[in-house]
């Protein structure tokens, strides 16, 4: 008796609590964003109605049939309801894993973009690093024994080869709103995670492996990147920066970065 | 043997089973990525122990557990002989060395098996033998 | 108290015995032990998460080197972590539902006279232990307790103390303790399918069998097929670790301005088979409770367990389908976008069966008489929390709604309440049910209650919030929310759910004495206190 009623509490105030606006999502700011935030609604709807339908009928029950001196049917089953509800069950769910596949084929399985703006982004023991291709529009060459963070070179830029010279090293990851970026990612020692919120986009980044992650960001602002897979006692303050850009003002940036690069 | 024998053994020869095929996974998948895989130099010895298998297998067959025991050792002397000389630098090496040690691991609990229930533990030293035969083609064949 | 339970408490002075029940005492032993520590690990993390600059001088007592000057060093904190996440997968939720309750009880409810293995049993908990007294002692050594969680990835745990405190010793002790709980799930396992198999009462089919039997049954089988590709996953790890092999580092690695000299390696690969066994263990969790929970259900509703077969068929796909999607734990780890989708679907229908048993449980209740003891609460608590905690599965299981929400609290939440608080919540169910046989007296009901209504309400207080922390943001294995703008908003709900944390752990101690005192002063039950029908109350 007493426990239908708390059941039924503890529910009711999960489901208030899915209506305060204090602990949500940040804004989307881009259109895939928009696209997850659609997909999650819809899902949180039908988790909210088999929630509450489930937890309902659990209260129900056990208040209904609470001891009252009656006697216990003797029904032990029923294979008509058993193949109802599973083959229910199984409808839905597998909607569910079907609907879903739409926002992960947006991020994963689109081709590269020739146009795209492309970012080598660098994460160790903690700290995040992005390179920019400068004005030849290619990386140079990276050599693992010129790593040197104290003389600004994380990724080991090899001095030999003429197309690294213009390449721009920063600890802010600087886009242009509206164009397209092609972040690579690469860790140095161990397994991070590129996380931007706003994005919804979030991607181990794994030693030994150059990952793509592709997005599209609309809203100027700057927005934090937390690190999001364990990485050693510094884990929580490997923090970096995503400052998107309106492209009049992202270009003016990068004139200055490549003139900056030019005069050693 | 008894029923619980049986079906123990048989228990205990499926966990093995998922112990190797694990090794056995890791290593395709790691000759397939690493971009590092070289065969391994197995000795040519090695393949003398291509019949102790079989030939164990046969005297258990026949009652003969003492012999099955030897045949037993001198597998586990070899595998250590190979042991000795594999570097476990070597990704391919490493998991030669992986599998044969955990395959000896196997057999000398195999021997002691036989020295303790005799025949009634037959079961396990004929799945350690095909087990070896195994190992041979893949380290010695496919890899 | 019969006969039988007086030469009891003798034989339990035997520490080696060969007897199922001792040894299921055994276990259930450890696991309290655990259990107890496992919480209290938590109450120091959940303390320091919210007063990080806090100098406290038990901690300097405790870890002088993790806190000097009683400040929590970040790599204390993420030491605390592993061991809490450690000591409560292995040695509390894959102990006591299944090692314990299912030693002492599978021969009894099969009429079996022992486990198929008695001396083999005995080995098992004595591994068991070692494991336990090796993971602890991971605290003692130099550098401390491993900070790479309990999924102990790769590069993180496979270098050595370069990539930071506990990475030396500390993680060694981890993996050897690891690999010597695989070796002792396997000798379980492998006697409680004989057990099984061959010791059933002359008559009794395998659909004949309690649906307890068919939980243990089941658990057995997955542990038998998940165990072995964890202890391949450990040793691989150790011989990186100490061999310099490349099985899981790759190469060009500059660690801490150290460049390495290996080649190759793939650290996903650690994590498929990692999670390979990680996966089917949430089952091997969970499952002896959903058999257990049946068996309650259907003795306090005065009727027989609903759509028996569709139970045991169900723990059977759960098993089953269980090894197939572990590529959900890895939708963010960089593997094939493909093979996602795949796991995704797989995910999604593994839900089918839980749902099948969730219909069950309440067609079980429908119709009957329901009599409300402290048993038969814990039973209804857990189902309501295997809802609560299963259906977030719906949103984790999609990989595109994964993305923003992998390693956030929002996945804290949903194994806690799944994994954690349900099969806890089950371990509680059958302590209160199987006291009378196994001590011959009663845990006090009142209190049994008490407890109950207490600890269900503060569970929801505690990880019902942190969903939100989830859908903030909220990376999880941060030791403080110092670093973030956006994080300063979770600090307010931080501080709640500590809170309730600390009144929840309070609360125990209301088990903890009923559980003492009701060993010894407990009401004296009779032969078949719950009017069951199983075997195990009718024995001698």
């Amino acid at each position: 008796m007493a426990i239908a009623i708390l059941i039924a509490a503890l529910a009711g105030a999960t489901v208030a609590l899915f209506f305060q606006p204090r602990w949500w999502f940040p804004d989307a700011i881009s259109a895939h964003a928009r696209a997850y935030d659609s997909q999650l609604v819809i899902t949180l709807w039908v988790v909210g109605c088999i929630f509450v339908a489930a937890q309902a009928a659990l209260a129900w029950v056990v208040f209904r049939y609470r001891d009252r001196g009656q006697q216990p049917s003797a029904a032990a089953g029923n294979n008509t309801l058993e193949l109802l509800w599973t083959s229910a069950t199984a409808v839905v769910f597998l909607a569910l894993a079907f609907a879903g596949q739409g926002i992960w084929a947006g991020v994963h399985l689109a081709g590269p973009d020739p146009a795209a703006l492309r970012i080598e982004t660098l994460a160790k023991q903690f700290a995040w690093t992005y390179r920019y291709a400068g004005a030849d529009g290619v990386f140079g060459r990276v050599d693992i024994r010129q790593i040197d963070d104290a003389s600004g070179n994380p990724f080991g830029i090899d001095s030999r080869d003429p197309k690294g010279r213009d390449d721009i090293t920063e600890a802010l990851l600087r886009v242009p709103a509206g164009r397209p970026v092609e972040l690579h990612l690469k860790s140095r020692d161990v397994i991070h995670n590129f996380f931007v919120r706003e994005l919804r986009l979030k991607q181990d980044v794994v030693p030994g492996m150059t990952i793509p992650l592709r997005f599209t960001a609309e809203t100027p602002g700057t927005y934090e990147v937390p690190c999001s897979e364990l990485c050693g006692l510094g884990h929580h303050q490997m923090r970096s920066s995503l400052v998107v850009l309106p492209p009049a003002e992202f270009d003016e940036w990068m004139r200055e970065a490549q003139q900056k690069v030019a005069q050693p | 043997m008894t029923n619980i024998a049986r079906t123990g053994q048989s228990l205990l020869i499926a966990a093995s089973s998922m112990l190797f095929a694990a090794f056995t996974s890791a290593l395709v998948v790691r000759r397939a990525i690493g971009g590092d895989w070289v065969s391994p130099p197995l000795p040519y010895w090695i393949w003398l122990t291509l019949p102790l298998a079989p030939l164990a297998s046969w005297w258990i067959h026949r009652g003969r557990t003492g012999w099955a025991m030897a045949a037993g050792v001198l597998l586990v002397a070899l595998q250590l002989a190979v042991l000795a000389q594999l570097r476990l630098a070597v990704i391919g090496e490493a998991f030669c060395a992986v599998l044969t040690a955990a395959h000896a691991v196997h057999a000398a609990a195999g021997v002691a098996a036989l020295g303790r229930f005799g025949v009634n533990a037959g079961l396990f030293w004929h799945f350690a033998g095909l087990l070896w035969l195994y190992l041979l083609f893949l380290l010695g064949v496919w890899a | 108290m019969d006969a039988r339970g007086a030469a009891e408490g003798r034989t339990a002075v035997t520490l080696f015995s060969t007897d199922h029940r001792v040894i299921g005492k055994q276990y259930i032993g450890l696991a309290l032990f655990s259990v107890l520590l496992g919480m209290l690990l938590s109450l120091v993390m959940r303390f320091h998460l919210v007063h990080p600059d806090s100098k406290v001088r038990l901690f300097q007592m405790l870890w002088p080197d993790g806190a000097p000057g009683g400040q929590m060093t970040p790599e204390l904190y993420l030491s605390l972590m592993t061991m809490h996440g450690t000591i409560m997968v292995f040695f509390v939720l894959t102990t006591a539902p299944q090692s314990g309750f299912g030693n002492y009880f599978l021969p009894l409810q099969l009429g079996a006279k022992d486990m198929a293995f008695p001396v083999l049993n005995m080995l098992s908990f004595w591994t068991t232990a070692l494991s336990l007294v090796t993971l602890l002692a991971a605290f003692l050594v130099e550098g401390g307790a491993p900070l790479s969680g309990w999924t102990a990835y790769p590069p993180l745990s496979g270098l050595g103390k370069i990539t930071g405190p506990g990475q030396g010793l500390g993680q060694d002790l981890w993996i050897v303790s690891i690999a010597l709980f695989c070796a002792a799930s396997l000798m379980g396992a492998i006697n409680f399918i004989v057990t099984v198999i061959e010791l059933r009462a002359p008559g009794m089919g395998y659909f004949d069998m309690p649906l307890t039997c068919w939980g243990w049954f089941v658990t057995a089988l997955i542990s038998l097929f998940a165990f072995a590709v964890l202890l391949a996953g450990g040793i691989l790890l150790l011989l990186d670790r100490s061999a310099g092999t490349s099985f899981f580092i790759p190469a060009g690695l500059v660690v801490n301005d150290q460049a390495q000299t290996r080649s190759g390696g793939s650290p996903i690969l650690f994590q498929h088979l990692f999670w390979f066994f990680g996966h089917p263990e949430v089952y091997i969790a969970i499952l002896p409770g959903m058999g257990l929970i049946s068996t309650v259900l259907g003795v306090f509703s005065g009727k027989k367990v609903f759509g028996y077969k569709a139970m045991a068929i169900a723990m059977l796909a759960i098993g089953g389908l269980g090894f197939v999607v572990w590529g959900h734990h890895m939708f963010i780890s960089g593997m094939s976008p493909y093979s996602s989708i795949a796991f995704s679907v797989l995910t999604l229908a593994v839900g089918v069966p839980s749902a099948v048993k969730t219909f069950n449980w309440l067609a079980t209740l429908w119709g009957g008489r329901l009599r409300f003891s402290a048993a038969m609460h814990y039973a209804l608590g857990f189902v309501s929390l295997f809802i609560t905690g299963g259906i977030t599965g719906l949103v984790l299981g999609q990989p595109g709604l994964d993305i923003y929400f992998h390693d956030t609290y929002f996945v804290v939440a949903h194994f806690h309440l799944i994994m954690g608080v349900a099969a806890i919540f089950a371990i509680f169910a059958g302590l209160h049910y199987w006291f009378p046989k196994m001590y011959g007296r009663f845990l006090h009901e009142g209190l049994g209650k008490l407890h109950f209504f207490l600890t269900f309400a503060l569970v929801y207080a505690v990880f019902v919030p942190l969903h939100f922390a989830g859908f903030v943001g909220n990376p999880r294995r941060y030791p403080d929310f110092k670093e973030y703008e956006f994080l300063k908003t979770v600090l307010p709900l931080h501080i709640g759910v500590t809170h309730a944390a600390y009144t929840l752990a309070a609360v125990q101690l209301l088990f903890l004495g009923n559980y003492f005192w009701s060993k010894r002063r407990g009401a004296v039950a009779p032969a078949n206190p719950w009017g069951a029908d199983t075997r195990e109350w009718s024995d001698d």
